[in-house]
Order: C-alpha cells, then sequence, then structure tokens
C-alpha cells in the first residue's frame, strides 16, 4: 500500500518588490552585452562553436572564443519561453510555472553523509539519494527534487544512478545537476522517456530538467553545454549556472560579479535558443565571495546575499524564469548560524518573484547532509511562506461581533470564532513541542524523530513494474558501456 | 577608552514594502473606530474618566468604560506629532525621527540572567542593566536602550534603579518599559531633568521615553496610564503598546486581534492629545499567539504576519511606530531556534520602516539574558542591513575593464581591482571566523569573546559628578518615600 504524496505548497507572496530598480538592470544588462561582445566567452566544444558561427556570432575557433553582439543576443533570446511546465510523475505535482508562486527543490551534489543509523559522517551513496527523496516527497515544501547527495558507489555512472533512486523514491520532477556529456546524457534521457511514457507527454510534461555550470570567469562546460543540447532538443528544460565568486573568479565588486557571470549565463542560453528556438531554459546566478584571508567560497557573507535576488531580476529581465539560490549555509552544522543564514535569501528571492530554487537540506556551504537538516529547512520555508502570503481582513478575521460580545476585560477562549481560528492556525510541527520534563523540545531532536518517522511511514507510489525494468535496463547498458558499477 | 564608540548605524532601506493595502487600512482603521464608538475601553482612572467626559466621550462611570466617537477621535489626533526627537546625553547620538529610518533597541524587562562566566541561571539585579548598558552604547546596531532586565535587588524603586544604571553607562537615549504610577513617574522626570540640564532642554531633546502596556481586551492600567500623563506633561515622549495573545486576550484571527489592540492604543492616545496637545507619542503593537494546548504565549508562531502590519497601521494614523523583532521563544541562545524565529525580523520590519523597534538580546519569549545573545542579534541585524542598502552600480563596480583584462578562464587574484575593493568587504560578522587551523569557529563562541571584550574595555563618559550626585540623591529619597 503506497502513501499518498500531499500536494505543494508553493509560496505565493502577496506582493512583489524589486531589489534593484530598473535603470540599474539596464545598466548591468549592458555590462553583460559589453562583455559578450567584446570580451567574449570560451566554448571547448566544436559542434557549439560551429552552431554559434552559422548564426551570426563572431568566433575565434583556434582561441575557441564567442562573441556575440547585443542585437544577436537579443534576438537569440526572444524565442525563449517566459513560462514553461515541470512535469512530475503524478500530473498532480506538475509545476506551472506562472509567475505567482515559487517552488523549492532540495539542494544537490553533497559528497557527504551523516549516516542516518550511526550518525557517523561518510561518503555519499545511492541510497542516501533515494531515502532524501522519499522524505522530499513527503515535504509540502519541496517542490521538485534534486538528488541531494553524489551516488559515489556508482562512481562512472552516478548521475544516472542518482536519478533511478529519484525517480524510484518521488512522484515530483526531478532535476540533475551532474548528467554531463553526450553518453550520459542520452541515456538520462532515455530514462525520463520511461518516466513520461512517450517522448510527446516528456516534452508537454518534461519530468526532468537539466542544470549545467558555467566555469567563471567566462567559460562554458563542453560535456556541460553538449548535454543541455541534447536535453533542449528531446524538450527537456535546461538551466545555466554561474558560480562566480567575488574576488577570484568574479570581480571583486558585487556587480562586476554580476555582470561576468551574467554573461555566462546568457551565452549559454542564446547557444540553446540558436540551435532549438523555443527550447524551455532558465538563468541561475548562485555566486560566492571569497574569504579575504583562505580564498574559500562563502555562500552567506552579509551584503553577498543580495546577490540572490538581483540574479533573479536579471533573469526576469531576459525574460526567462530563474533558478534562484536560497538557503545556502556556511554552517558547519545545524544550528543558529544555517538558520540565521536560510531564511534571508528565500524571503528576499520569494518577493523579487522567484520561480524556482534550490536547496534545502545541505550544510558546510553544500557539501554535507545531516538528514534533519531538510526538515529544519522545511520549517523555515512555511514560516516564510505564510508570511509573504498578506492578511486576511474579511470581515469574519475583523471578528467585529466577536469583540463586541467579549467587550472589555475577559478573554476569547470559549468563543466559537475562538475554536475555529485556532484550530487554523499554523504552529510550527518543530518548536513547542513540549518536554514531559518540562519546557519544550530541542527543535533538532523532534526534526530527526520527524525524519526516522518519514522513512518508516512514507512510501510513495511505485513506479509500473516495467518502468522499473526499464530504468535497470538502461542502468546496466550505461553501467557497461560508460564503465562503473559498483 | 570614552572614545571608541562607533557612529549608530541605523536601518535606512532603499525598498518600501506594503503588507496591508490602503483599503485593508482603511477597514482596519474603520473597525476600530467602530469598537471605540460601540464596544469602548476600560479607563480605571478617575482623572482619565473625567478628561474624556469633559471632552465629549461617552463615559460609563460604574464600569469606567468610555465609548469615543468617531470625530471626537480623528479631532484629538489632529495635534499628535508624526515626527519627534529623542534626545541623549550626547547630542551626536539624539534620534531625531524621520522617514525612512529605523532605529532599534535591546529588548528589556527580563527577570533572568545566564551569568557570563559560570553560565548559572540568576534573577536579574541592577548591575546587569548598567553592564548591558555598556554594551548597547557600544554597538552601532544599537540607537536606544531598554533597560535589559529588571533591577530586581531594588524591589519597588527598581524602574528608577534602572534609569540610574542605564545613564551612569551609555550616553544614548534611555526608553523604560517599567515606570508606572504618578510618583514613579515624578521621579523620573527629576532624573531626566538632571540629565537633560533643564526642563526647556528635558521638552527639547528628551534623554528619556516611556512605553505603557495596554491590557488586552480593551482595557487601559490605572499606574500606566497616571505615569503618561505626568510624562507627556514634562515633554517626555510616552508610546502605548498592546500586547494581544490570538485565542485568549484577543480574537483568534490576526485581523480581529488587530483591530482590537489598536482601539486600546488609539484610545490612550486620544486621552493624551486632549490632556496635552502636541504631546509626542507613539504606536506599538505584539502580537502572540496562545499555544492551544497549553496556552501558553507564543511569540513566534510559523504564522507571524502580524508583526510588520501594525506599522502601516500607526503611519496610518499619522503617528511613529515602534515596531516588535527579536525575543527568540527559545530558552536558551545560539540555537537554531533562537536564529530561525528572528532571522528575517530586520529585513521585514526595515521594508515598513518603523521609526524604532525593539529589541535585541533576550531569550525565553524576552525572559533570560544571555549577554552574548546581543551580538547574535546584531549579526542578524547587520546582514539586513547590508541587504537593505541599494547595491552600488557604477563604472567602478562594474569593473568591465577588470573582466575584459582577466578574460576567459583565469582569475581576479592579482588585479588592482579586487585589491581595492576585498579591503572593504566583510568580515565583521560572528560568521567566518577562523581558528589557528583556519577551520570555521563557532559563532556562539566569538560572540561569547566578543562580549566580554567589551564589557571589559568599553566605558562609556561618566556622567559629571554633579549628575551623578543627583540621581543618588533622588534615589534615596525615592527609597525613602516608595520603599
Amino acid at each position: 500500500m503506497s502513501s499518498i504524496t500531499p500536494l505543494l505548497q508553493p509560496i505565493r507572496p502577496s506582493r512583489h518588490f524589486h531589489v534593484i530598480d530598473e535603470g540599474q538592470i539596464n545598466q548591468l544588462a549592458n555590462g553583460t552585452l559589453e562583455i559578450l561582445a567584446e570580451t567574449g566567452v570560451h566554448c571547448p566544444s566544436e559542434k557549439c562553436l560551429r552552431i554559434y558561427a552559422d548564426h551570426g556570432a563572431q568566433v575565434d575557433f583556434a582561441k575557441q572564443i564567442v562573441r556575440i553582439k547585443p542585437d544577436l543576443a537579443a534576438a537569440s533570446l526572444s524565442t525563449a519561453p517566459r513560462y514553461y511546465t515541470m512535469g512530475a510523475r503524478s500530473p498532480a505535482h506538475d509545476i506551472n510555472l506562472d509567475g505567482t508562486g515559487l517552488f523549492c527543490a532540495t539542494d544537490g551534489c553533497g559528497v557527504e553523509t551523516i549516516d542516518f543509523e550511526t550518525r557517523i559522517r561518510r561518503p555519499s551513496r545511492k541510497d542516501d539519494i533515494a531515502r532524501m527523496a522519499r522524505i522530499a516527497d513527503h515535504l509540502t515544501s519541496i517542490g521538485f527534487y534534486w538528488p541531494i547527495v553524489t551516488a559515489s558507489d556508482h562512481p562512472s555512472t552516478s548521475p544516472l544512478h542518482e536519478l533511478d533512486a529519484s525517480f524510484n523514491n518521488t512522484v515530483k520532477h526531478v532535476q540533475s545537476e551532474t548528467v554531463m556529456g553526450r553518453d550520459l546524457a542520452r541515456h538520462a534521457i532515455e530514462m525520463a522517456r520511461v518516466i513520461a511514457k512517450d517522448r510527446e507527454t516528456m516534452r508537454k510534461r518534461p519530468p526532468l530538467s537539466l542544470l549545467v555550470c558555467c566555469i567563471a570567469p567566462l567559460g562554458q562546460d563542453r560535456e556541460g553545454m553538449e548535454s543541455a543540447l541534447m536535453f533542449a532538443e528531446a524538450g527537456l528544460p535546461v538551466g545555466f549556472m554561474s558560480m562566480a565568486n567575488v574576488g577570484s573568479t568574479g570581480p571583486a565588486t558585487l556587480a562586476g560579479t554580476v555582470v561576468a557571470g551574467d554573461a555566462e549565463i546568457v551565452s549559454a542560453m542564446v547557444l540553446i535558443q540558436m540551435a532549438h528556438p523555443g527550447a524551455p531554459v532558465f538563468h541561475s546566478f548562485m555566486p560566492g565571495i571569497m574569504h579575504p584571508r583562505t580564498g574559500a567560497y562563502q555562500a552567506t557573507a552579509w551584503e553577498g546575499t543580495l546577490l540572490y535576488p538581483i540574479g533573479v531580476e536579471m533573469a526576469h529581465h531576459w525574460g526567462v524564469p530563474t533558478l534562484a539560490g536560497i538557503f545556502a549555509t556556511d554552517g558547519q552544522v545545524p544550528g543558529w548560524q544555517t538558520a540565521g543564514d536560510a531564511a534571508s535569501s528565500l524571503m528576499l528571492c520569494a518577493l523579487a518573484g522567484a520561480e524556482t530554487g534550490s536547496g534545502l537540506g545541505l550544510v558546510e556551504s553544500c557539501k554535507l547532509l545531516y538528514p534533519e537538516e531538510l526538515l529544519l529547512d522545511s520549517d523555515i520555508y512555511h514560516r516564510i511562506r505564510t508570511e509573504a502570503a498578506g492578511i486576511d481582513t474579511s470581515r469574519e478575521a475583523l471578528a467585529l461581533d466577536v469583540i463586541k460580545e467579549i467587550g472589555p476585560r475577559s478573554h476569547f477562549l470559549k468563543h466559537r470564532h475562538t475554536r475555529d481560528h485556532t484550530r487554523r492556525r499554523t504552529l510550527s510541527d518543530l518548536t513547542s513541542q513540549p518536554n514531559p520534563s518540562g519546557g519544550m523540545r530541542d527543535p533538532i531532536e523532534v526534526a530527526r524523530e520527524k525524519v526516522d518517522w518519514i522513512l518508516r511511514e512514507h512510501h510513495p507510489e511505485p513506479l509500473e513494474e516495467i518502468q522499473q525494468k526499464e530504468l535497470t535496463r538502461i542502468l546496466e547498458a550505461a553501467d557497461r558501456e560508460i564503465g562503473g558499477g559498483k | 577608552m570614552n572614545g571608541n564608540r562607533p557612529a549608530l548605524e541605523p536601518i535606512r532601506s532603499a525598498y518600501r514594502l506594503q503588507y496591508l493595502t490602503d483599503e485593508q487600512l482603511d477597514q482596519l482603521q474603520d473597525a476600530t473606530l467602530h469598537v471605540l464608538e460601540n464596544v469602548g475601553v476600560k479607563f480605571p482612572s478617575e482623572k482619565a474618566l473625567r478628561v474624556l467626559k469633559q471632552h465629549g466621550a461617552q463615559v460609563d462611570q460604574d464600569t469606567q468604560t468610555v465609548k469615543i466617537k468617531r470625530d471626537m477621535v480623528f479631532n484629538a489626533m489632529k495635534t499628535v506629532p508624526r515626527y519627534f526627537v529623542m534626545g541623549a546625553r550626547t547630542p551626536e547620538y539624539d534620534l531625531r525621527l524621520e522617514d525612512g529610518v529605523t532605529y532599534f533597541t535591546t529588548d528589556g524587562c527580563g527577570v533572568e540572567v545566564a551569568d557570563l562566566d559560570t553560565g548559572q541561571y540568576r534573577a536579574s539585579r541592577k548591575s546587569d542593566v548598567g553592564m548591558m548598558a555598556r554594551v548597547a552604547d557600544y554597538l552601532p546596531s544599537i540607537g536606544f536602550y531598554w533597560p535589559m532586565v529588571s533591577a530586581q535587588d531594588f524591589g519597588r524603586t527598581s524602574p528608577l534603579h534602572e534609569l540610574d544604571a542605564g545613564w551612569n553607562n551609555m550616553v544614548k537615549h534611555f526608553q523604560s518599559e517599567t515606570i508606572m504610577g504618578e510618583r514613579e513617574a515624578r521621579y523620573a522626570v527629576e532624573m531626566a531633568t538632571v540629565i537633560a540640564g533643564s526642563k526647556e532642554e528635558l521638552r527639547r531633546r528628551p534623554p528619556l521615553s516611556s512605553l505603557i502596556c495596554t491590557v488586552s481586551p480593551l482595557m487601559q492600567d490605572q499606574p500606566g496610564i497616571e505615569a503618561a500623563m505626568i510624562f507627556a506633561e514634562a515633554g517626555i515622549p510616552v508610546g502605548f503598546l498592546s500586547m494581544p495573545t490570538l485565542g485568549t486576550t484577543a480574537p483568534a484571527t490576526q485581523a480581529g486581534a488587530l483591530v482590537m489592540a489598536d482601539a486600546e492604543i488609539i484610545s490612550a492616545v486620544v486621552l493624551m492629545q486632549l490632556m496635552f496637545p502636541g504631546c509626542p507619542l507613539f504606536h506599538s503593537m505584539m502580537q502572540a499567539w496562545a499555544d492551544p494546548r497549553t496556552g501558553g504565549y507564543v511569540s513566534y508562531p510559523r504564522d507571524a504576519r502580524g508583526r510588520y502590519g501594525v506599522v502601516e497601521m500607526a503611519h496610518h494614523w499619522g503617528m511613529p511606530s515602534l515596531g516588535a523583532c527579536y525575543g527568540t521563544d527559545s530558552a536558551v541562545t545560539g540555537t537554531w531556534q533562537s536564529a530561525a524565529e528572528p532571522a528575517l525580523d530586520t529585513f521585514l520590519a526595515g521594508l515598513t520602516s518603523p521609526e524604532i523597534v525593539t529589541g535585541m538580546g533576550l531569550s525565553r519569549t524576552y525572559t533570560r539574558l544571555f549577554p552574548e545573545q546581543i551580538i547574535l542579534d546584531d549579526d542578524l541585524y547587520q546582514r539586513a542591513r547590508a541587504y537593505l542598502q541599494r547595491m552600488d552600480v557604477n563604472d567602478e563596480t562594474l569593473a568591465l575593464e577588470s573582466i575584459s583584462n582577466v578574460g576567459p578562464g583565469g582569475h581576479f587574484l592579482g588585479q588592482k581591482h579586487t585589491r581595492e575593493h576585498m579591503r572593504t568587504s566583510l568580515v565583521r560578522g560572528v560568521t567566518h571566523q577562523l581558528d589557528e587551523n583556519n577551520k570555521y569557529r563557532d559563532p556562539h563562541e566569538v560572540a561569547r569573546e566578543r562580549v566580554k571584550w567589551i564589557i571589559e574595555n568599553h566605558k562609556p563618559d561618566p556622567l559629571e559628578a554633579g549628575q551623578q550626585a543627583e540621581l543618588t540623591r533622588i534615589l534615596a529619597a525615592a527609597d525613602k518615600e516608595l520603599g
């Protein structure tokens, strides 16, 4: 008997605001266009260079540098759809991007896990992805799933095993950030087709999307770009992410890093539209700030948080949806810092009108999985979801008749209005949990218990047997062909 | 070590967000007027009832309930000043309330302290008020000071001893939330006059303001409202704070609680303006939620939407607002909960631009002081302050030349532009501090170290000897009279 996957609860802000004015957006966008036209982007793929050249970009094949004039960039991007659907195994969990809601994913690509049973830190593996997919499936805060860690027990074909673990354990949309290169992409698309059941449905309600990282400064990744072309051809959404680091792989100013990172993303989206006009693409800007003493990537410096909603604004300027950077934390363990880091980027991006964002659940700058961190992040998500939703001032909510009835000096405890509305109150299921011996329980301990409960009780609808067999067959073929297995 | 106090760093938000629509604000205000006119508010003070009656309110002497017609409310509200000055001992720390600037204070009225050295919990005392005043004096995020805990070692006159401890340990504006009763208020005014130097100066740059709680539902507190009269007469700003608890002392819907609490505040404001037209007042509302299982007071449920709309309600009445931030329900500091709850407070408050806001530094729903918590809360404040500032976009920050120099591949480490700008960036927070192995330190440990440093090293300018002697004399008289 399988469990019901609760319906998604996206963040639907009652109002949006701009973290940057139109004049500044234009300055940044003009900076991007100037860099694309004059400095160019490095693209080490013969196939991509030819597409650029065939469509009028200025290509230096020897140096593998592409320069794109502003008119060409604008014309190419004009075919990119503003909104589209990110399908799910279950149609009720399809994400229809329309600008009214923000749907969030888990974080991804972590490399280590705090073991579910022993609590000892170890390399991550396929089973972690499967278990966390089930937890993500249960949480209404999670709109779609990023394989949260790497299947390091399946070295060469880990991205495909990550998809297998995900599709088998959640009915929600899956977004991969690791399927790079033609061989992996071919198998991944085949897996997506098995889930969608046919190519037309896969195009209409794609159950899989892909995020490809650029290489700052101003570089494309050959394998990533070639994967992206194949995904786009199949109708699967592809996004491009810049992780420029202020001060090392980006200039030391926020505006400079926005321009450098944006140029990488825009150059890649231009290529996809040249090759497959109308293909669904998204823009993702997730920069860090270099620690001035160690050079390390910091996800959450004081002023750096502003970079994430500005990424949202840039995506919208180019007329595409965004995958916003939310929840990243440099905290080492679930605690004060992970909570302090989490909330601000999510609220800023939600108010700026982000359509999608990732990622909940990892600590140590997106490297380490504490299973309970996903529950803690989810609690913060719901706080922000309710705060962003606005206040009800209907006649019933104003409660004038109730106030008149109670009058000065009394209480509202026994009124029916109180009973009705108290039942509807949203209290946290992690905080305010009474401890039998007095006081309140530690929310982190409560979160750990919830992880165990979900893993025990929540078993999403399985794939049909034939789909499971097909995925296994594809995996075996990929393992044989690419190498790998255990 | 007098000159090491950094300049204030208030929130100056580049953005504004309207939580409540104009229509909702009108709807709420109309509902408040409806409650004032038809339900009324209890004023358990003969003096207050007399004034309200004289000005045309409908007063029921038996129940001490006052009903006020909307015309009377609007007439009284006409004289409320939109902005005023909250003076400090040192003029450069005066707070000139204005549009778009928000000053924060500490939290106040805690009753228990986790001793910095032993970690043991004990009852709060006057020396704690002084110790935290020095910390507040040092931090640029703190614009004015609420005595963070009660001077419980001084019984009935503790509010006056809190003033003494505050003014002897900082130069910033002092706001009390504990001076209740006419006689207590008169002593406080006398002390404030000593700090200001004269009655005229007290009125011009009052170094003290007072916050008075109403009693939900729909009632005033007699000692509170009578203290307010003394302060308002002297020109000391007074705020009225309603703390409705949804489900017990207020309706279980946010809008209902807002209306009821607003009626309590506005009724007090009307009284003050009738007595002292033009006296400086501010509006404050802090909602809480009854835990449906225990009736316990929950400051931070998941749904805290009412926190910032109230600022707009104050502004809709043409009054300054004391916003409410921080005060985690977590029993101890440095925990996940103690950041998850207040993390967005400063940011969300900043978007509505209240003139003043309380308050950093307490745990266990405003009752327990961990001295280092103010450093952690300050870190959350500074994050919000940073992203409420508009990003610089100009030729220098766009760095097109630097990007062009580096080109695809490579890095920016060798660029002059990088060296210049990395110097001004980072790292004042409690996070990302390195240990001897270049690993990040525990932010809580960093906070403890910083607060100890401030307590040991920051010595604000002392009061003049004459002022100190005067305060001591007033305290002695109060102790003698009030016990």
